[in-house]
Order: structure tokens, then sequence, then C-alpha cells
């Protein structure tokens, strides 16, 4: 499959492109410099011809561009930046898109506040926090595109990234997961059959298998086959 | 009641200034500069203290959200400019008038997120759609904008920061028009578009509420039984027919 990666040098982009460059013929972009060795093009994701550009003759797209705290850039990448992916997608026939953001694009603070077991597939509830809403504005874009045309949207929420072999012990934060368990989830997303997906847009929560039960990963492995290798168990160790 | 008027080169936001300036205060503002009788501000709408300054003092907000004329064009940059817009200039209004204590706020949607629920299996014309139907918006620009502005809108209202009235207008029709084009079953007539409004701010403010909002004559696709039965909406009957 050729793959077209979105923000191939921001923080997960590397471990995707690892766990990918062994099955696909990967088009890595980034409005920064990245160095690797497969074919590397300069997009900014809130430019539309950019995007159309770098989309053509993709199968899939992954999206893992993000800006946090700019309140230009967020809206710019977070949101306009899907906009102008799932129009390139829609322009080139491009069947799957694998969008990725934080746990609060569908879960903010009015869930984590009160609930447990939060799943997916909850009506989203961003927060007005400029990263969550702008991010959120990015999944709400992808979702509407997906009622109107026919692409697949695969959302993958994470949060906290962590080394499989040091996590920080400690800090348990109850969304965390390791690189290389969350560049699989990408892969998995890569070849999972479409249309044995409910929808054509779908939500994953992204985080490894610890018993704190806050939110719930069971849709991954009902529909991706995923289920983390590293609990990371030494995050919620007592010291 | 200090009100600030978004939007200021429209029609719609005239006619709301000149309705609500017997009244009240009105202050207007656009992205652009606009020659007024009433007081007027610039403001691009940024995260800056520009914005902060200008919702300084203000009790209510009309967030008619119009975006100039020349952000109307079918290109791919165009189609950006309005989703910006609508998004992140609606946030930082938002934020900034929740931050300076603004009361409430009036966001104008649109009918048109519900156009393609008529393509639908089993959603034909004859169902009754109202406030409580889930929106289908189109991923053409002015309807995808005005979704994305509803949903920054209420992510304000769910946290409490600001009540905001989401009034879902018809095709605002041109002043002075006073009956239904033959072609345009959500016609709303630019007078009742105004009566909306200020039958919005008359009500107590909800933290969150939506109204859909047309004019009455035959053939009309939606009803405003909910703005007639919570704001005392009663659109003009010259035209003839229930809404």
């Amino acid at each position: 499959m050729r793959v077209l990666i979105l923000g191939g040098a921001a923080r997960l982009g590397p471990h995707v492109i690892r766990a990918l460059e062994g099955e696909h013929t990967l088009r890595v972009t980034d409005i920064s410099p990245v160095e690797t060795p497969h074919e590397y093009r300069r997009v900014d994701v809130a430019d539309p011809d950019d995007v159309h550009r770098a989309a053509e003759g993709m199968d899939a797209i992954v999206n893992c561009t993000v800006v946090r705290e700019d309140g230009q850039a967020a809206f710019d990448v977070n949101a306009r930046g899907c906009y102008n992916m799932l129009r390139a997608a829609v322009a080139h026939g491009i069947p799957r898109v694998l969008n990725t953001g934080p746990h609060f694009t569908i879960a903010g603070r009015s869930y984590t506040a009160f609930d447990y077991e939060i799943g997916p597939d909850v009506p989203p509830h961003p927060s007005t926090y400029l990263y969550a809403l702008s991010k959120g504005l990015g999944q709400e874009i992808c979702k509407v595109f997906t009622e109107n045309h026919d692409v697949h949207v695969l959302c993958f929420l994470f949060y906290d990234f962590q080394d499989h072999d040091a996590p920080t012990v400690g800090l348990n934060h109850p969304f965390a997961i390791s690189w290389r368990d969350a560049a699989e989830a990408i892969r998995l997303g890569l070849s999972v059959d479409l249309a044995t997906l409910p929808s054509r847009c779908e939500v994953f929560n992204i985080f490894a298998d610890l018993p704190h039960q806050r939110f719930s990963n069971e849709k991954n492995k009902r529909l991706l086959g995923f289920t983390p290798q590293d609990r990371l168990e030494a995050m919620w160790r007592r010291r | 009641m200090n009100i600030l008027i978004t939007s200021a080169a429209s029609a719609l936001a005239q006619d709301l200034a000149r309705a609500f300036s017997t009244d009240h205060s009105v202050h207007l503002t656009d992205v652009v500069d606009v020659a007024l009788p009433w007081p007027f501000t610039r403001c691009a709408l940024g995260h800056d203290a520009a914005t902060a300054d200008l919702v300084a003092g203000v009790d209510a907000l009309i967030h008619l959200a119009e975006p100039p004329p020349d952000y109307a064009s079918e290109t791919e940059e165009s189609a950006n400019r309005l989703l910006d817009f609508h998004t992140r200039c609606t946030y930082n209004l938002l934020l900034a008038a929740s931050e300076a204590g603004v009361a409430r706020c009036v966001y104008t949607s649109s009918l048109s997120l519900f156009a393609n629920i008529f393509d639908e299996v089993g959603c034909g014309e004859d169902w009754a759609v109202d406030e409580r139907w889930r929106p289908r918006p189109s991923t053409e620009p002015p309807v995808l904008a005005r979704h994305l502005g509803e949903f920054v809108c209420r992510e304000f209202a769910r946290e409490g920061r600001i009540a905001v009235t989401c009034l879902r207008l018809g095709n605002v029709g041109q002043p002075g028009g006073r009956a239904a084009p033959p072609d345009d079953p959500t016609w709303l007539a630019h007078t009742d578009a105004v009566h909306a409004f200020e039958r919005a701010l008359a009500a107590p403010a909800e933290p969150w509420a939506i109204y859909h909002v047309q004019s009455a004559f035959p053939g009309a696709r939606f009803s405003s039984a909910r703005a007639r039965d919570a704001l005392g909406f009663a659109p003009d009957r010259s035209s003839g027919g229930e809404a």
C-alpha cells in the first residue's frame, strides 16, 4: 500500500514510520525537514494545494500532525488540516484515512471529571481547551466527510506516550501507551478490512491494558485485533 | 443592555442595530471597515487584546458570523478562510466574551445543516425535522463552517462559560421582501429574522438552546414551533399560511 504520512517529524511520526516501512511504500511529509530513507516532501497541512499534491497516487493517509498551544496554528493544523486532508482524499479517491489526536478530542473534562469506562463512541465533549477543541473540530470534519463521501476515517486517540522499557514510575496517567504499541495500532488500522467496520468513521481509545477502567479500549480488540504488548505497570506501582 | 453585533457589513446586522438601538446601546464590529451611523470597531477577532477590548462591558453578543463577500469564491483557499472564520474567530470571540463576563451570545446558524437529511432513506420531506434531530451537514464550506461554529459554541455553553442561543435561520430574504420565492421552502423574511433576534434577547437565557427559525407560508419546510413557544417568535403572516 502507498501511504502518505502527514506530520512525519512529529513525536509519533518516526515510530509510525518504523512500524510501517517493512510493509508499505511511504511518502513522508512534514512542514519541517525529516531525515528518512523514504520519499520526503515538505507539506504544510494548512495549505490545500500542498496536501492535494502530496496525496496524489496514495492508497491511504496517516495524519500525525499536531499543534497544541498556538492560537492560530492549532486551528490551522488540527482543524483545517483535517479539512484539507479529507478534500484531498476525496479528490484522489483514497478510501482510508487514519487520523490521530489526544483522548480529549472526544472525552474532555465533562467526562473525565465524572465517569468511568469511557468508550470512544460517546458524543464528543472536547471542552474549550484550545488543543482539545481544535482537534475535536478536526475529528468532526472527518465525520462529516465520511457521511457525505465514500471515505473511511479511523481516528486513534492517544495521550501519554511512554518508552516500553522505561515507563515513568508514578506518573499513572490512565491514557498511556508505549510508542511501539501506538505505532502497532496504526499498522493494524492500515490492514483492517474496511468492510468489517460498523461505519465509515470509527474512533479508537489507544492505551495500555491496565485495571483502572477509567476508559475502555475493548473496541480495539474487537475491531482491530489490537492488544497492547506493554502494560506499563510501573506507572501505577506504589513507591 | 450593551449589545455587540458582529458582521456589521451585512444587511441583517444593520437592521438589527436599527431595531435594538431604540432601547439598547449597540456597537458593531466586522473584520473589514464599514461606515455606519452606530459605534463601530474593526476587529480581526484574533486571540489578542483587540478582541478583549471589543467585548469589554458588553452584556449580550449577537454573533452573525456572516463572512465578508470575498470569502465566498469557490476556491480551496476561500474555503479555508471561511472555516477559519467560523472556527477560530468564533472561538476567540467567545473566549474573550466569557473571560469578560458577557452573559449571553446569540449565534447564527442555518437550517441548511439539514439539507442532506432529505436524501437519507426514509427521511422524505414529509418528516417533521425539528431541533431534536442531529444535523447532517454537507461538506460544502458554507454549510460545514456553520456546523463547526455551532460545535465551538456548544462547548462554551456546556462548560457554563457563556449562555448561547443558537438560531438556525432559513434562507434570509432581501430586505423588504414579503413573499416566499416559489423554489425556496426554507425562506425567512428579513423582518422575521430581525424579530427572531429580538425575541431571543428578550427571553431568559438558557445555558444552551437551539431554535429553528423560518417564515410562515404554505410549504414551509421547517417548523418554528419551539421558537414560538419558548421565545414568542411570531412571524409575519401577511404572506399567508401556517408555519
